[in-house]
């Protein structure tokens, strides 16, 4: 346990979902003045900017903890990051973003959500009333785009769900095995997450051509989870991104 | 599809016109309309598709007057 009662898992939790938001910031931020008319353009501003504010309370709390604010904030490597990895790479084309954020931000949000701890009362809380847009937004993005180009929409799903399964955790991760659920940190399991996720998009696309891919127990491999990054594999975001998340190129306009 | 926003800053004001938005859908309309104007603290926004807007128009009246 760490010293005002987090257990040693909790620190690595938080971060994955602290540094996923980060990322989705950046994702939003690549998009937002590229997509197809200007409210979604505002739409994704307006996210990246909620992202990033979240990230700020998170790290407030991670500081807290005993990590380092200057290695969060401007020293680390790119697989150093505990991001999704759906969130690696930038997306091609517009189906394939929103797919990317839609299951990204409502995974982070089911992490967040499941968090049962004092020091997440209130911050929760508000970050709902910003998620609620964003999850809004994509879900209604979705069923116009399922009716559009169904192909895309399911190309994508089959993509990112592999690496969606491996943020929110393995299935081992049950009611009587999540580590997180046996310290009291979350009180909802990773496998019980996992079925939320699943059960929305398939409720989402009933009726429609988009098959949303089964949810396999097996995925990610328990044995080769790696449950700091909450991933399989050693993958990260490119060098260069980290460099606009850190500023590195504007470094000396900063505000001591 | 166009969607006409309606606003007000407190109970009981009259609706304001602050602007449009285009949406796919109603729900879109919700979010676009709460993200574009989001500039007050609204006591209520809400969105109406164009297509339900009824016209006000006068109409041919017997002897070719007009209302």
């Amino acid at each position: 346990m760490s010293d005002d009662g987090w257990p040693e898992p909790a620190v690595d939790y938080v971060q994955a979902i602290a540094d996923t938001k980060i990322l989705l910031g950046q994702r939003y931020g690549e998009w937002m003045l590229k997509g197809p008319n200007l409210e979604d353009d505002i739409s994704g501003a307006s996210n990246a900017q909620d992202e990033i504010g979240q990230v700020r309370q998170l790290f407030r709390v991670l500081t807290r903890q005993g990590v380092d604010d200057e290695w969060l904030e401007s020293e680390r490597a790119p697989d150093e990051y505990a991001n999704a990895a759906t969130l690696d790479t930038e997306a091609d084309a517009w189906p394939t973003f929103i797919v990317q954020v839609a299951l990204t931000d409502r995974a982070a949000w089911l992490l967040l959500d499941a968090i049962d701890h004092d020091d997440f009362t209130g911050m929760v809380q508000k970050m709902g009333e910003d998620e609620y847009f964003h999850l809004e937004h994509h879900d209604g993005r979705l069923e116009t785009l399922a009716e559009d180009q169904p192909e895309a929409v399911e190309a994508a799903l089959e993509d990112y769900f592999p690496d969606i399964l491996a943020f929110v955790g393995p299935a081992t991760h049950d009611a009587e095995s999540d580590p997180l659920v046996d310290a009291g940190f979350t009180d909802r399991p990773a496998a019980e997450i996992r079925r939320a996720l699943a059960e929305h998009y398939a409720d989402l696309f009933a009726g429609t051509e988009v098959s949303v891919p089964p949810l396999d127990d097996g995925v990610p491999d328990p044995d080769a989870w790696d449950e700091t990054r909450r991933r399989v594999g050693d993958g990260h975001v490119d060098a260069d991104v980290v460099d606009q998340l850190q500023g590195v190129s504007n470094r000396e306009y900063v505000i001591a | 599809m166009k969607y006409h926003v309606f606003t007000r800053v407190s109970a009981g004001d009259d609706l304001m016109h602050v602007g449009t938005v285009q949406a796919d859908s109603d729900r879109l309309a919700r979010i676009y309309a709460h993200r574009t104007y989001d500039e007050e603290d609204w006591d209520f926004i809400g969105v109406v598709h164009e297509e339900n807007l009824i016209e006000v128009e006068g109409q041919p009246i017997a002897g070719g007057r007009t209302a």
